[in-house]
């Protein structure tokens, strides 16, 4: 029972741990809370299924076609949801229109693909038991991403833009960074992320449309807490909410989980609401 | 809900036949009542049959006590154990029919060792299954319609290495899960609802009737490899039920479609033999349901269960 | 009569063929609604009872999401709660059986009261954060209505209530719902067109500037959470009659996303808008009949193109008035004699001091150790380079920031600091650097705001628009009225704030400033953007207003407006006092001239 805990509870907080790097990519560039990152961790599974199982695709073409569809997602937010809401002045609007794409990315998924959970397919076939395969994909997914986005970020120069931009715009634009090519270029990043996400734990959580919301939220627990634009943060959050998350599962059981997660999130950001790492907000006057 | 009232003040149909599912006829059941829609369905809630409330209502399938009763006494009588774990999911249906079943158990001397709701689209059923394991549970009585769960819950039994039998829902042995589970012997020790009509004996024949509505069937080309063949016989049947009540009252006026029904005295179908009544609107024979073993469909029709007689 | 007088008895009038005009709509909706029945069939009966049931839920989110601007996406929640709570209550199986009229009203209450720890976080939790929260919510009554097996039948479900006669019938009902959506189109519109619902849409679009009129935030908003939870709760009773059966899947969050985006597509700050909203989005699936399975998606869509094309909604579509173009040549002429009619005179009993006030933002000391005084009935500039301190220092007396060290004096009472909500009760008003105007609010509006903290009404007598807040509105809008006019700018009185140009924000800033006849004011750089004509001006009415025995802090980079009509001066530089004397002391002196003013 232990081990089974540890395992899957590793397992789910690597891939939640993923989304919330998602949104803090997306969010990096734009200031932008993006509702299409837990649908983008939804189509890596959906498409992994897609190509691999339905269409007998080798496993390697269907995962780097799902990483390009998944970016080509990403991208499509930029330009639908984030660059024309950009411009206004209403702060609220990028809730809009993000949670607008999301939705219809949600029903297409639900009326092309089917409202039943289908099976991922099996992809490297190594290990069964605790050691199994779906239980340490998502994981090793998860440290290669973060190694790799932290290489980015440090030590290429394209990483470095995209932080200059996060940290002051106009800095940024008066030194000539091109924005808006940067912004492409993070929410098409940002998209590969959450198609990794899903891909790498397609065999635990299964193709199914509904993940979509659901990785939403236990994708947005870790950023919440630990803090906004921070992945290390999202990491700890990430594993921290998954164990916590599967101990109840497998001692109580899978309504009360959800319940028990959705309370906690709620009593800790009331008490702390720029999360346990993060810092205060700009100043407001 | 709005589709229901359309059919009734819209399109003014004379006769419905469904819905299909448990919970969905809840709440269209009263609507029908109200407007006295003559309707057949397959739905197996027990509140769902009331002459008194609703006398428009028949059902063209047993009844889940029936149900209940043909598993019950499988468990216990043929595979003689004596613990048992039982989990439905969170449909309407799963919970009437989960309910009803821990406590019929209780009642004949069984200890349910472990009984769980459980949401279809849950992706991993480790947790629950890990919990009935270690409780002791010596069969799993399964009353659920999600055949995704199902063969989820038939990969996880392979993966711990544990040899339990399952019983119960006839959605066990629906042509899906042949597609779902990982290896085929994951689909083996499943025992599910039957029907003798559409069974095949010792001596691998289906009954007379049943196979001419196969042959039927593979005639006009139409696949029953991922399907059953008694929700086939059964939509026939309501169809034929209707046509025949028209015909015999020589209008379509409600009421006579009402009263030919309540008169039907075993009326050989394709799915088994119905009586009906103005009291008894449950109109199928216990004595027709069987157990069947879960993998061997062919055409839709199965092998008796070992032990059955 | 004077001049003033005259202007507003002529309003009077304008007034009372606003008001009709406005309720053309809405009498359209209702004779609709009541001659359903008479052409149409069961059918529709159902389409209509859903309609208005979707409108009693609908109008109450409407304050929150449309008015106060938070993104509340889960209300599902209280529909699902008001659904069971009735039902069980009907039904009987966990205590005594109630009668359905009282049962709603249990569940009204019950709803209020879950209304507000839904909503309450929205105190605490940005924007993404709060609508994350209540799709928790959601999601935890969903779940919690199928887990209590026992209280609410779990997947199986509950019956819904029945009403008595004549009203189980599909028309009896019809118009039993349709007469409580009319009710609580009724009182939210009360809530709108009082000062409530102003306060709310200053919250939304001008936070700093309604905390610095005394709005208090959680009051206002737990106001109408109570009040929303209700309505959604009683919405949820009525449709689980309606449903006849409810089971937890009947609560999808599909309907959480109709509610809001109905809101959207109807235009925030409006009753009509979402009321048409409302009514659009429940018909459109059943049209459109093919398309039932796509109409999430359909939903959706059509919000994405509201926010990228018509961020108004249908509100801004029918918003024939603003479409009329303004005067380009418009000229302010501030009447600054007429404000002795208006604003009462000061006691001028307490100065306004500062004493050793330090402030540092991380190791920029921003403020040091600053000594000010300002009395009644003076104007004390408050010049210095950029980055000297001076918005900083305006921004602790108004309570934005709180100091490391020093005390801020008003007489002989010492201001808390932090809290900006209560300096407009202890007589301080100010304006801003930037204009912070709410730009879909007339000019009107925006000045009404100012004056929020004297009306006398709670929030139920302005719910049921008693006497008593119809005497606050009169108030509110004469005195309105008669401060445009003399900031004059009366003319443009029903227009709305963003289409005006920058120098005539300033002088609505201080119209709206002057409604609560402020004992002091800070004015944050006035004369910034105005014409040489406009800056003579605004100094005339600052010279009024000092006059009445306010006391007034300019802070100001214009040093001929400074030298020609503040009694004294303080110069800051770096943080710290350069000097500080009358203008003829400060316009010589050495030290200012070679920082600051140039020789």
């Amino acid at each position: 029972m232990f081990a089974s805990i540890i395992a899957s509870g590793l397992a789910a907080g690597a891939i939640y741990a993923l989304v919330g790097v998602t949104y803090n990519t997306m969010f990096s560039t734009s200031r932008v809370m993006s509702f299409t990152a837990g649908q983008l961790a939804m189509l890596g599974g959906v498409f992994g299924s897609l190509f691999t199982l339905k269409l007998g695709m080798p496993v390697l073409a269907g995962f780097v076609l799902t990483l390009i569809g998944c970016a080509i997602i990403g991208i499509i937010t930029e330009f639908v949801a984030v660059r024309p809401v950009l411009k206004s002045l209403d702060q609220h609007l990028y809730v809009l229109s993000t949670l607008a794409l999301a939705l219809m990315i949600q029903q297409v998924a639900a009326i092309k693909w089917g409202t039943e959970p289908q099976p991922f397919p099996r992809l490297i076939g190594l290990g069964n038991g605790v050691w199994d395969e779906k239980f340490w994909l998502p994981v090793l997914a998860c440290a290669v991403t973060i190694i790799a986005l932290e290489y980015l970020y440090r030590r290429t120069l394209v990483g470095r833009a995209f932080i200059a931009i996060a940290e002051d715009n106009f800095a940024a634009r008066a030194l000539g960074l091109p924005e808006r090519g940067l912004r492409i270029a993070s929410y098409a990043l940002a998209g590969m992320v959450g198609g990794i996400a899903g891909y790498s734990g397609g065999e635990l959580l299964l193709a199914f449309f509904a993940n979509g919301a659901l990785l939403n939220f236990y994708g947005f627990v870790p950023v919440a807490l630990g803090g906004l634009g921070s992945n290390r943060g999202a990491v700890i959050g990430g594993l921290a909410l998954g164990l916590f998350q599967q101990a109840a599962n497998f001692l109580v059981g899978g309504i009360f989980s959800s319940v028990a997660v959705f309370a906690l999130f709620i009593v800790v950001l009331l008490a702390k609401p720029q999360g346990l790492f993060g810092f205060s907000t700009a100043r407001r006057v | 809900m709005n589709a229901t009232q359309e059919l009734i003040s819209q399109a003014k149909v004379h006769a419905i036949w469904g819905p299909f599912n448990s919970g969905e006829a809840l709440a269209t059941t009263p609507i029908m009542a109200r407007a006295k829609m003559p309707n057949i369905h397959p739905c197996v809630v027990e509140s769902l049959i009331d002459t008194t409330k609703f006398p428009n209502a028949f059902r063209l399938a047993p009844s889940n006590n029936q149900w209940d009763d043909a598993v019950r006494n499988y468990c216990l009588n043929i595979l003689k154990v004596k613990k048992v774990a039982v989990i439905g999911d969170t449909t309407g249906y799963g919970v009437t029919a989960l309910g009803a079943s821990v406590a019929a158990f209780k009642k004949d001397g069984a200890e349910v060792v472990y009984q769980a709701n459980i949401d279809s689209t849950q992706p991993d059923m480790t947790p629950d299954m890990l919990r009935a394991k270690n409780a002791g549970a010596e069969v799993i009585v399964v009353w659920s319609v999600s055949t995704g769960m199902e063969a989820r819950m038939f990969n996880t039994r392979a993966a711990m290495n544990w040899d339990v039998a399952f019983a119960g829902h006839p959605s066990m042995s629906s042509g899906e899960i042949a597609g779902l589970v990982e290896k085929p012997e994951n689909w083996k020790k499943v025992y599910v609802i039957g029907y003798r009509s559409c069974s095949y004996d010792s001596s691998g024949k289906l009954p007379a009737k049943s196979q001419d509505l196969v042959d039927r069937l593979l005639k006009a080309n139409v696949s029953v490899k991922d399907t059953l063949l008694w929700w086939i016989a059964d939509g026939v049947d309501a169809i034929d039920l209707i046509a025949k009540a028209i015909e015999a009252s020589g209008s379509t006026d409600g009421e006579g479609i009402i009263k030919y029904w309540n008169g039907l005295s075993k009326y050989p179908g394709y799915f088994g033999n119905f009586t009906f009544s103005p009291t008894q609107h449950n109109g199928y024979l216990t004595e027709e349901i069987v157990m069947s073993e879960a993998s061997t469909a062919r055409n839709g029709a199965f092998n008796l269960a070992p032990g059955y007689g | 009569m004077t001049a003033v007088a005259a202007t507003v008895a002529r309003n009077e009038t304008t007034e009372w063929r606003a008001i009709l005009l406005r309720l053309v709509p809405f009498a359209l909706i209702a004779a609709a609604a009541m001659i359903l029945p008479f052409v149409s069939n069961d059918y529709w009966a159902l389409i209509g009872t859903r309609a208005a049931i979707y409108w009693v839920l609908v109008s109450g989110l409407n304050l929150i999401v449309g008015f106060a601007g938070h993104l509340a996406i889960g209300y599902v929640a209280l529909l699902t709660l008001g659904a069971y709570t009735t039902s069980v209550l009907v039904a009987g199986n966990v205590m005594p059986e109630v009668p359905v009229f009282a049962a709603l009203p249990i569940a009204g209450l019950v709803g209020a009261i879950f209304g507000v720890v839904v909503g309450l976080p929205a105190l605490r939790l940005r924007t993404f954060y709060f609508a994350m929260s209540t799709r928790g919510f959601a999601t935890i009554v969903a779940q919690i209505a199928l887990a209590w097996q026992s209280v609410t039948g779990g997947g199986i479900g509950i019956a819904g209530p029945e009403f008595p006669a004549p009203f189980n019938t599909a028309w009896g009902f019809y118009y039993l719902c349709v007469a409580f959506a009319a009710l609580c189109t009724w009182l939210s519109a009360n809530v709108a067109h009082s000062r409530f619902g102003r306060a709310l849409i200053a919250i939304r679009d001008a936070e700093v500037a309604a905390e610095a009129t005394g709005i208090s935030k959680p009051r206002m908003l737990i106001a109408i959470f109570l009040f929303a939870g209700a309505l959604a709760a009683v919405a949820g009773g009525l449709f689980a009659t309606l449903q006849t059966y409810i089971t937890p899947d009947a609560f999808t969050f599909d309907l959480s996303v109709l509610f809001f985006i109905a809101i959207l597509i109807g235009g925030r700050g409006s009753i009509l808008g979402p009321m048409l909203g409302t009514i659009i989005l429940t018909i459109l699936p059943e049209v459109a009949a093919p398309l039932a399975a796509w109409s999430t998606f359909l939903y959706a869509v059509l919000l994405l193109v509201i926010v990228l094309a018509m961020p108004g909604g249908i509100a801004a579509l029918l918003d024939f008035r603003n479409r009329r173009p303004l005067a380009s040549n418009r000229a302010i002429v501030p009447r600054p004699a007429a404000l002795a009619d208006i604003v009462r005179k000061s006691a001028g009993e307490k100065s306004l001091s500062l004493r050793g006030l330090t402030l540092s933002f991380g190791n920029v000391r921003a403020i040091d150790n600053l000594d000010l005084d300002v009395k009644p009935g003076e104007i004390h500039g408050l010049i210095g380079p950029n980055g000297s301190g001076k918005t900083t220092t305006l921004n602790v007396i108004s309570g934005y920031y709180v100091a490391r060290a020093g005390t801020i004096t008003l007489g002989e009472d010492v201001l808390a600091q932090g809290l900006p909500a209560l300096r407009a009760r202890h007589g301080i008003g100010r304006t801003f650097q930037t204009p912070r105007v709410i730009g879909e609010a007339s000019v009107l509006q925006n000045v009404m705001i100012g004056g929020t903290i004297e009306g006398q009404a709670t929030f139920i007598e302005a719910l049921l628009a008693l006497p008593r807040n119809r005497r606050d509105e009169r108030m509110l809008t004469d005195k309105a009225r008669a401060l445009l006019g003399v900031v004059g700018l009366e003319a443009l009185a029903e227009v709305r704030a963003d289409r005006l140009q920058h120098s005539e924000l300033r002088f609505i800033e201080i119209a709206r400033a002057l409604m609560l006849d402020p004992d002091f004011l800070l004015l944050d750089e006035p004369a910034a953007g105005l014409s040489n004509q406009e800056i003579e001006r605004l100094a005339a009415l600052i010279i009024a207003i000092s006059r009445r025995g306010t006391g007034l802090l300019l802070v100001e980079h214009h040093a001929d407006l400074i030298f020609d009509i503040c009694d004294s001066v303080t110069v800051l530089n770096l943080g710290r006092i350069l000097a500080a004397g009358t203008p003829a002391e400060i316009r010589t002196h050495k030290e200012v001239v070679s920082a600051y003013l140039g020789g």
